[in-house]
């Protein structure tokens, strides 16, 4: 039988778990709660992780199982786990790795519900994040101790589009017995491999790119079962039991099932559809990201683009070597002032306002008053989220058109 | 004939046996997704066809359902 390469032609020709009774092509929805046992041993084994069958669907589910299997395919992980959404991914990981007294490591570029989750929601249970500048691998090494659980990256960050050297950062996690956690959200698998570069866990908001145009919200935890996990306190005990299957076994026997943060198997149905279609619509939004960053550069009126995918761009090279020719689908620019800012987003007719990345349509935002509008001025310059910053989201419409529309906008200033 | 102990029970088996040889005795539901653990230590799923199981020995047919082992 052939054994499919393609990425595109992997996702699509995953098998099923289990042969569907009417030779269904696309996963049905099972969107019922409970599922039946022929005996009362039949559903100890069941319990018992010793038969390959589902019980209730906030711990697994066919159709949510079924989009598992094909991150599984793309990815080559050893386990993957399907959220509610990206912040769950996120809670559901840190939740697993730290407790009272633990410290994390990570850049204070980050996603700003991210950076407050890791700056206010975890300090609450007494876990404390340790912010440096993950470019620095001297200053993550400063930052470490015997009490550090992780190291916590976004492959490019939002909305500074910040790019890491992540096999250097993984190799300083490593060095340390600590595993590297990356959030690729914005690199999306077909052209970010995470166990090429060390990632021990990579987590992705489906909401974004996998789920095909902003269909629904989700997240993945992607495990690779590189780390050898004897060397966390929390999960020692595990890893003896279990091995490479002790994050995974703890994941999903414990702090996935309790916390309830489970993927709706619409929207794995939704997610698994979108994914089929990844490869063909980054691609374009990447492409157009990168023609629209070179055409803002040519207009007086901008002060300032920011993309990884631009030569001139600090990160442009070590982007290059770690995603290739799709650096993301997302820029950011600056007028000359924040009421510039609002009048040329009020001005756009194509162009949607709102707050989401990797739609199919090309969507604006001004990260300062809306993502971060909870921190006052300072807070966001030293987060460097400045007031006349615009962050724009790549569609796949056609560029000439989305060119228009900014020029219009412009014009009307 | 010897015994073993799988998934907690004891079972008579004649060696020698193999590990794939023992999935098929036992109709293991989806093979393709069990993940086996022969006294404790996981056996890579390319290894299946070449491990031996011995008098005494404790094999566990585990599921990671949900993305799991396959």
């Amino acid at each position: 039988m052939i054994k499919p390469n393609g990425f595109t032609t992997r996702i699509i020709h995953t098998p099923y778990a289990r042969e569907d009774a009417h030779r269904a092509l696309h996963q049905p929805i099972y969107s019922n709660a409970a599922f039946d046992f022929e005996s009362a041993e039949q559903m100890e084994l069941a319990f018992q992780g010793r038969l390959p069958v589902h019980a209730y669907s906030r711990i697994s589910n066919p159709t949510v199982e079924n989009f598992e299997l094909r991150i599984k395919q793309i990815t080559g992980a050893l386990n993957v786990t399907a959220l509610s959404s990206g912040m769950a991914a996120v809670s559901n990981t840190i939740f697993m790795l730290a407790s009272t007294g633990s410290n994390i490591i990570a850049s204070k570029h980050l996603f700003g519900n991210t950076y407050v989750f890791f700056e206010s929601t975890i300090k609450d249970f007494g876990i404390e994040t340790r912010f440096c500048d993950l470019t620095n691998n001297e200053e993550v090494k400063a930052h470490i101790d015997e009490n550090t659980v992780a190291i916590f990256v976004e492959t490019i960050t939002n909305p500074q589009l910040e790019v890491v050297n992540l096999k250097s950062l993984s190799d300083t996690a490593h060095e340390h017995n600590i595993p590297c956690i990356a959030d690729s959200t914005l690199t999306p698998p077909n052209v970010f491999n995470a166990k090429d570069f060390g990632i021990d866990i990579e987590i992705i908001a489906s909401t974004k790119c996998i789920s095909g145009g902003g269909t629904s919200v989700g997240g993945l935890i992607v495990d690779y079962g590189t780390f050898n996990w004897s060397k966390s306190k929390k999960l020692a005990s595990y890893a003896k039991r279990f091995g490479p299957y002790a994050f995974n076994y703890k994941l999903r026997r414990e702090i996935f099932r309790n916390l309830g943060a489970c993927l709706s198997p619409f929207a794995a149905y939704l997610q698994s559809l979108g994914l089929e279609t990844l490869q063909l619509r980054f691609e374009k939004a990447a492409n157009n990201c990168r023609e629209m960053g070179e055409f803002l550069l040519t207009l007086p009126q901008i002060k300032q683009v920011n993309y990884p995918g631009i030569a001139g761009s600090e990160f442009h090279e070590i982007s290059k070597q770690q995603f290739g020719k799709y650096p993301g689908a997302m820029l950011t620019f600056d007028f000359s002032t924040r009421e510039e800012c609002f009048s040329f987003m009020n001005n756009l007719e194509l162009i949607r306002r709102a707050t989401n990345v990797y739609d199919n349509k090309t969507l604006i935002l001004h990260p300062a008053s809306t993502i971060y509008c909870d921190f006052d001025r300072e807070k966001r310059e030293s987060l460097h989220v400045g007031d006349t910053m615009l962050r724009l989201s790549l569609g796949i419409e056609d560029i000439d058109d989305l060119k228009n529309d900014l020029v219009q906008a412009i014009n009307k200033l | 004939m010897s015994a073993i102990l799988v998934n907690g029970k004891t079972q008579e088996v004649e060696l020698p046996i193999s590990l794939i040889e023992l999935i098929k005795k036992n109709n293991v539901e989806q093979p393709e997704m069990v993940s086996i653990q022969v006294n404790g230590e996981f056996v890579d799923r390319s290894n299946f066809d070449t491990t031996q199981i011995n008098a005494n020995d404790e094999v566990d047919f585990l599921y990671f359902m949900g993305g799991g082992s396959r």
